[in-house]
């Protein structure tokens, strides 16, 4: 599933890009070590072949539904985790822009969930080791199978965590999961299935395509270890400058609420004083504002939080209504002026 | 004149599965000239192809430009005295719009932006596409995706042509206009194709390729009519030196258009 | 198969639109990439139960829309596309908050505040990725990453892959033509012939993109992605930019609608 923007707080999606880069940028560094410039346009084309290979439906045996490709493992397989890892980034990025698939902020997100897991962690620690005993049809399958699964679990796991440590859905921990994990192992089955089915058949007609992506590029322990460690660490600075960014703007909201208040100690019983004082009124009326909620859930982990909710007198959610009513008009509005005005524009050109 | 030769000796190829794709090849190619380069599917005309552009490296003998020899080390001048069209244009235009891509060249080489930019806009002029060069090249016709890979090589501002089925799945209107295209160019071309009838009336020489050897070669208008070779080679008379369907006839054959000063003899 | 077209014809139709030539499509990619980033932020700042102080955000859509000359109905209908997936996230927030408040005399459960919070966010964050697409090209795009210092080997394989989407889509659409053409009534390609249908496929690709590869090389390609000069940044694309993130500012630190709304109601008062 691909993470969407409306679901994530700014600072889930930050933390996610800069993970998300920096596994990137350590990609890239790794490539140019190589020098294989062939792998570029394979890594462009290659993107583009999952892109339209998600659009076929393979026909579940005995079910009568039907499930596609995802693509992450399919890739590490093929052309090695580095280059799998990016050509999913694109992927994804051109998905976010052209189809709304998943959105700008949660890229980081879906490129960790869909790329990270699969690549850094299905790829090596499971699919490589199976498969460094020597291909065969029945361990391409058992690879692919296992490493799909777990990857897609992780993915969806990541997901959820995203999700809960955004707080912008009212869903419980445990009912998240119980919904998420089982419907990503019947998705990670058929990822299974898809993917065993394709390498086995590349390996029988062209083995040195598959042999020389395993094999060409080394990824041992060690530069898992780096990547894992280097990730902490950009989350955890990244973590603590947004946090650190999040908490001083939310003191700035603050003092722009006291100040509001403040005038309206001024007494001058007037409609402008009634006007602040409903402003006033309004700011507590909704009281999750923006920067301050994600540190809050940083904070408090995946428990739910009770926001207060204080009781609210029908002349403010009266003139909450009228307000909301009145912007909205004003922006069609102005945009049906621009419309207008353009017409006659041209008319008087043409 | 003599760096626009292109000379070809004893030339072998074998693929590494023992395929002997190119086997004893020997001819030269002069400044001004157009060559048609005609076989069956299979024949070995892709992998001459790519030895003459230094994708493949022969396994004996030599193809030389002017006075060099094509070399890993002489790749990056061989490239830009020869320019190659393929033939599906989607492998050639690569980039995201026509200028681009057929800007590709020119910055490869590190020309100042400026002149990249007189070299595309000339280039697409010639070919008469200035007015597509900021659409994708997924939104062009077939017929002026040929014209942009054209233009693509033409940036370049090469001496020699190599085009492969250049006519190849276009609609008969556009098929004339690429041909009165490369019928106005001044470069050495080297063509080849299975549409005869374009061979027919482009190209003054011929060399026609059998199993990886050379079959024949020599002028056009004597080697398409010869229908005994042509049939051995898996071919045919071009259907405009064919008698006539409807009434039998045998049509008069216009000798096809004289070029350039030497021919071979 | 439909959904195919579908897709082909999306990214035709955005293709199209970014050839524009109106006042928002002549701003610097760079500056419609932070914009956009920046409404973005602002726009997922805002807490779940807020709905009021989101309204006015509604202004950037609205506006690029009208100056761009951009038709409203296939960018907001691809909108609805993703909206199920949403609702169907959003739609457990009044299963599992109960509390309710009075609106005007109108009872209203939290949840559903929230899960309108979240479908308003939805539309405007999508929108806006579309707008940004449809008014700066990938082209356009990929000059702003390059801007930023992305690495040129990232954003030339974004180009390729974006390149040849159509020419894989339609290689796709043409082998599931020719296989349901033989294979009536299945809904989806059997089990048999994944592997053989797919990894054809791949083998063909493999193939493309060494054709790729050799017409960039014989076009000089080392390995080094030359590109020509940026676009300069004139001082109305920095204005563009600083306008609309002082109008998002304002947005994110003032209620207006209850601004605005207590200003009439109050008057009336």
């Amino acid at each position: 599933m691909h993470m969407a923007d409306a679901l994530i707080s700014p600072v889930v999606g930050g933390v996610m890009w800069a993970a998300t880069a920096g596994v990137a940028a350590y990609s890239i560094k790794k490539i140019q070590n190589d020098l294989d410039e062939k792998k570029i346009p394979l890594m462009g084309v290659m993107g583009a072949f999952i892109f339209a290979t998600q659009m076929i439906n393979f026909s579940i045996p005995g079910t009568g539904s039907s499930g596609h490709l995802g693509g992450g493992l399919i890739l590490s397989a093929l052309l090695g985790p580095y280059e799998g890892f990016l050509t999913m980034a694109s992927i994804l990025t051109i998905q976010a822009l052209f189809f709304a698939d998943g959105g700008l902020l949660a890229l980081g997100c879906n490129v960790f969930n869909l790329g990270f897991f699969s690549c850094f962690i299905a790829y090596p620690l499971i699919y490589k080791r199976i498969i460094q005993k020597g291909y065969s049809t029945q361990r391409i399958f058992g690879a692919a199978m296992l490493a799909a699964i777990i990857g897609l679990q992780l993915g969806a796991f990541g997901v959820v965590l995203e999700t809960l440590f955004s707080g912008k859905t009212e869903l419980p921990f445990g009912p998240f999961v119980a919904l998420m994990q089982p419907i990503h192992l019947a998705i990670g089955v058929v990822e299974g299935l898809v993917t065993s089915a394709i390498v086995a058949f590349v390996w029988k007609a062209r083995p040195e395509i598959i042999e020389k992506a395993s094999f060409g590029v080394a990824i041992g322990n060690i530069s898992i270890k780096k990547v894992v460690t280097g990730l902490a660490i950009i989350a955890i600075i990244t973590g603590g400058v947004f946090s650190w960014f999040a908490s001083v703007n939310s003191d700035g909201l603050e003092w722009s609420m006291f100040k509001t208040a403040g005038i309206e100690e001024l007494e001058a019983p007037d409609g402008i004083h009634q006007t602040m004082s409903a402003i006033q009124s309004e700011t507590a009326f909704l009281p999750d504002y923006g920067f301050k909620a994600p540190e809050n859930e940083q904070e408090q982990g995946a428990v739910e939080r009770e926001e207060s909710w204080p009781a609210v007198s029908a002349g403010t959610s009266v003139a909450g209504l009228v307000g909301g009513a009145m912007t909205l008009a004003m922006a069609a509005l102005a945009g049906m002026i621009i419309r207008l005005v353009k017409r006659r524009k041209k008319r008087l050109a043409a | 004149m003599s760096h626009h030769k292109l000379e070809v000796k004893d030339l072998h190829y074998i693929y590494p599965d023992g395929h002997k794709a190119v086997n004893d090849m020997s001819f030269c190619i002069y400044h001004g000239e157009s060559v048609g380069i005609i076989g069956a599917n299979g024949a070995g005309k892709s992998t001459l192809l790519m030895l003459l552009m230094g994708v493949l490296f022969p396994c004996q003998g030599e193809v030389i430009v002017g006075d060099v020899h094509v070399t890993k080390k002489t790749l990056p001048f061989i490239r830009q005295r020869l320019g190659m069209v393929f033939q599906d244009p989607d492998d050639q235009l690569f980039m995201t719009t026509v200028y681009d891509d057929v800007a590709f060249g020119p910055r490869n080489y590190k020309l100042e932006e400026k002149e990249v930019e007189n070299r595309v806009l000339q280039a697409l002029d010639i070919v008469g596409i200035l007015h597509l060069k900021d659409r994708a090249p997924f939104k062009l016709s077939g017929g002026e995706k040929r014209a942009a890979a054209i233009a693509s090589v033409l940036s370049m501002q090469p001496d020699i042509l190599v085009m492969d089925e250049p006519t190849a799945g276009l609609d008969p209107k556009s098929r004339r206009r690429v041909m009165g295209l490369l019928k106005s160019f001044e470069h050495t071309r080297i063509i080849t194709s299975h549409d005869l009838d374009m061979v027919f009336d482009l190209c003054e020489r011929t060399i026609v390729i059998k199993d990886g050897e050379i079959a024949a070669q020599g002028l056009t208008s004597e080697i398409l009519v010869n229908a005994e070779l042509m049939d051995s080679c898996g071919l045919e008379v071009p259907l405009a030196l064919q008698n006539c369907p409807v009434c039998g006839i045998r049509k008069t054959v216009k000798q096809p258009r004289k070029k350039g000063n030497d021919e071979t003899p | 198969m439909s959904n195919i077209i579908n897709s082909l014809y999306n990214i035709r139709l955005l293709d199209d639109l970014a050839r524009k030539e109106t006042a928002i499509h002549k701003i610097h990619p760079l500056m419609k990439l932070l914009t956009t980033v920046v409404y973005l932020t602002v726009v997922v700042s805002f807490g779940k139960y807020e709905i009021g102080s989101l309204l006015p955000l509604f202004f950037y859509p609205v506006m690029v829309f009208a100056l761009a000359e951009l038709p409203v109905k296939p960018i907001l209908l691809r909108v609805l596309f993703v909206a199920p997936l949403i609702i169907g996230i959003g739609i457990l927030n009044p299963l599992f908050d109960h509390q309710v408040f009075y609106l005007g005399g109108i009872t209203i459960s939290r949840g559903w505040v929230a899960f309108f919070s979240i479908f308003i966010k939805c539309g405007l964050t999508v929108t806006a990725a579309m707008l940004l697409i449809a008014t700066t090209g990938m082209d356009g795009l990929a000059a702003a990453l390059r801007m930023l210092k992305i690495p040129r080997l990232f954003v030339l394989q974004l180009l390729l892959t974006y390149r040849y989407i159509s020419v894989l889509m339609e290689e796709v659409a043409r082998i599931l033509r020719a296989y349901s053409l033989r294979a009536p009534e299945q809904k989806g390609v059997h089990r048999n012939a994944w592997g053989s249908l797919a990894g054809q496929l791949i083998l063909r690709t493999f193939d493309r993109a060494q054709r790729v590869y050799e017409a960039m090389c014989l076009r000089g390609f080392t390995g080094e992605y030359n590109t020509g000069g940026y676009e300069r940044i004139r001082v109305w694309d920095l204005a563009y930019l600083a306008g609309w993130v002082s109008f998002f500012a304002i947005t994110k630190i003032y209620n207006i609608p209850m601004f605005i709304g207590s200003l009439l109601t109050g008057v009336v008062k």
